[in-house]
C-alpha cells in the first residue's frame, strides 16, 4: 500500500459527546518517520482524539475541515486503513483464559498484516513465553505481549493510548526500549498519549499538548528548544523576570554543582538581553511546558 | 533510566558521553560504532537525536561514513580526543580544583597517587 507522507492530516477537527467539545478544532499533522507524543490531564481529550483516529468516534468537521489517517476516513474507509494503523487503547486487554500462542493464532486469522513469525520473534525479547496464559503474566508482560503483538502487524502508524501506566520502572523501560528498537525505523510513526511526561521526553521528535479538548502545542522538540527560553537565574532578580511576562518561573531542586541560580524562569520567545545576562540559558524542558500551558496546580513542581 | 539534564541540549550530552566511551576505547580506533537503532533503545532516545550527536562527533573529526557500512571510529580518533581532554583539563578543571585545595588546604604530599 503506497502511504502519502504525512500518516495523519487533521484539520478542524472536533469530537463532541452531546454539546461537550472534548475534542475543540485542533489542526495537526503526524509526517512519516516521527514518535509524538499526546499529552494532556485527564479529561483533556487524548482517548477521543486517538479513538476519532481510528473511527471509533465520530468526528465534527469545521468548513474545510478534513481526517485523514493513511490517506483514508478512519470511519468509511476504516477497514482499509486498520490495514496500516494498528491501535492499543487504554482499556485494551488480551483474553486472560487464553495462552500467548492462542493469541497469535487468533491474530493470525483477524488481521491480514499480522505476521505469526515476527510476532514469535519479538516475543523472544520478552520474559513471556508462548505457553504462557494470559492470566498468570504480570501487568507489565500483558503490555509487553501486547506490544509484541501490534508490533507484528506491518503497518505504518501505532497508536498507544496511555500504554505504560501502572507499570513499574523496569517495565516502563523494558516497553519503550522495545518500542524504539522493534519500531521506530525513521519510516514509521507512533502516537503515545501518556502523563509520564519526563520519562518520554527524549524519546518524542514531536509533541501535541492538549488542553480541555484544545491544542496548546503543537511542536517539534528541536523548535521547542529554539522557541521556548528557559533561565536559570538567581532568586534576587526574580522581579525583575516576573516584570517581562515569563510563562512559568518556579524554584530549581538544589544542585550539587553550586553552579546554578536557584530559580528557573521560561519564556516564549527569547527575552531582551538585559535578562538573559541575568540567567544562564538552560535546556527548556516539557514538563516546564506541560505545567505552564495546561494550567493543574497539582503538579510537582513547586510554584510561586 | 538515564537522566539527562537541562544544561545542555540532549545530543549534546549523548555526544559527550560517546566521546567519553571512545577516550576508553569504546569501541576503539577503527571499529564500528552501534547502529542508531541500538543506541536509541539503549538510552531511549529519539532515532533523530542520535543521528545529530553521530553528526557532531562527525563534525569533530571523530567518526568517518563509510558507504553502505555504517559509521566507524576516525584512525587516530582516540589520541587526539585524549589531547583535547588534557588540554581541557589543564586549562579549565585544573585551575578550579587548586583553588579548591588550597581552600581546603591539601597539599600535594596528601594526595594519594596510587589507587588503593
Amino acid at each position: 500500500m503506497s502511504t502519502p507522507d504525512n500518516l495523519v492530516e487533521a484539520k478542524n477537527l472536533s469530537v463532541k459527546y452531546g454539546s461537550k467539545h472534548a475534542v475543540d478544532d485542533v489542526s495537526f499533522t503526524i509526517p512519516k518517520g516521527r514518535v509524538v507524543g499526546l499529552l494532556g490531564h485527564n479529561g483533556a481529550g487524548k482517548s477521543t482524539l486517538m479513538k476519532a483516529m481510528v473511527g471509533l468516534a465520530m468526528p465534527t468537521l469545521g468548513a474545510g475541515g478534513r481526517l485523514t489517517v493513511l490517506g483514508l476516513q478512519p470511519r468509511s474507509q476504516r477497514e482499509q486503513m486498520l490495514q496500516g494503523a494498528c491501535y492499543i487503547p487504554d482499556v485494551a486487554i488480551l483474553p486472560r483464559w487464553a495462552r500467548v500462542q492462542d493469541v497469535i493464532t487468533l491474530m493470525s486469522g483477524l488481521h491480514p498484516q499480522f505476521s505469526a513469525e515476527r510476532a514469535r520473534a519479538l516475543l523472544k525479547r520478552t520474559s513471556v513465553r508462548l505457553t504462557d496464559k494470559v492470566k498468570t503474566l504480570s501487568k507489565g508482560m500483558v503490555v509487553q505481549a501486547h506490544l509484541a503483538l501490534i508490533a507484528a502487524i506491518d503497518a505504518r502508524l501505532m497508536i498507544l493510548d496511555e500504554p505504560t501506566l501502572g507499570l513499574d520502572v523496569i517495565s516502563r523501560k523494558a516497553f519503550y526500549e522495545l518500542l524504539v528498537d522493534e519500531w521506530c525505523d525513521g519510516e514509521r510513526s507512533v502516537l503515545i498519549s501518556t502523563h509520564q511526561v519526563e520519562e518520554i521526553e527524549s524519546l518524542l521528535s514531536d509533541v501535541l499538548m492538549l488542553n480541555e479538548g484544545k491544542l496548546v502545542l503543537n511542536i517539534s522538540l528541536e523548535d521547542m528548544d529554539r522557541r521556548f527560553v528557559a533561565l536559570s537565574h538567581d532568586a534576587a532578580v526574580a522581579d525583575r523576570m516576573q516584570a517581562a511576562h515569563p510563562l512559568l518561573r518556579y524554584r530549581s531542586a538544589p544542585s550539587l554543582g553550586g553552579q546554578r541560580g536557584d530559580s528557573t524562569t521560561v519564556f516564549d520567545g527569547t527575552p531582551p538581553d538585559e535578562l538573559l545576562k541575568l540567567g544562564q540559558r538552560v535546556r527548556p524542558s516539557l514538563v516546564d511546558l506541560f505545567v505552564a500551558l495546561t494550567r493543574k496546580p497539582e503538579l510537582d513542581r513547586q510554584h510561586f | 533510566m538515564h537522566t539527562w539534564d537541562e544544561r545542555q541540549p540532549i545530543y549534546q550530552q549523548l555526544a559527550d558521553l560517546l566521546a567519553a566511551q571512545l577516550l576508553d576505547g569504546l569501541p576503539s580506533d577503527g571499529q564500528a560504532m552501534p547502529s542508531v537503532r541500538a543506541l536509541a533503545s539503549q538510552y531511549l532516545l529519539n532515532p533523530l537525536t542520535v543521528n545529530r550527536a553521530l553528526q557532531t562527533l562527525g563534525d569533530e573529526g571523530l567518526l568517518e561514513n563509510r558507504r553502505g557500512m555504517g559509521l566507524f571510529v576516525m584512525p587516530g580518533a582516540r589520541e587526539r580526543l585524549k589531547a583535547t581532554e588534557r588540554q581541557r583539563f589543564l586549562q579549565e578543571e585544573w585551575p578550579r580544583l587548586r583553588e579548591r585545595l588550597r581552600r581546603l588546604g591539601i597539599g600535594a604530599e596528601q594526595l594519594q597517587w596510587e589507587t588503593l
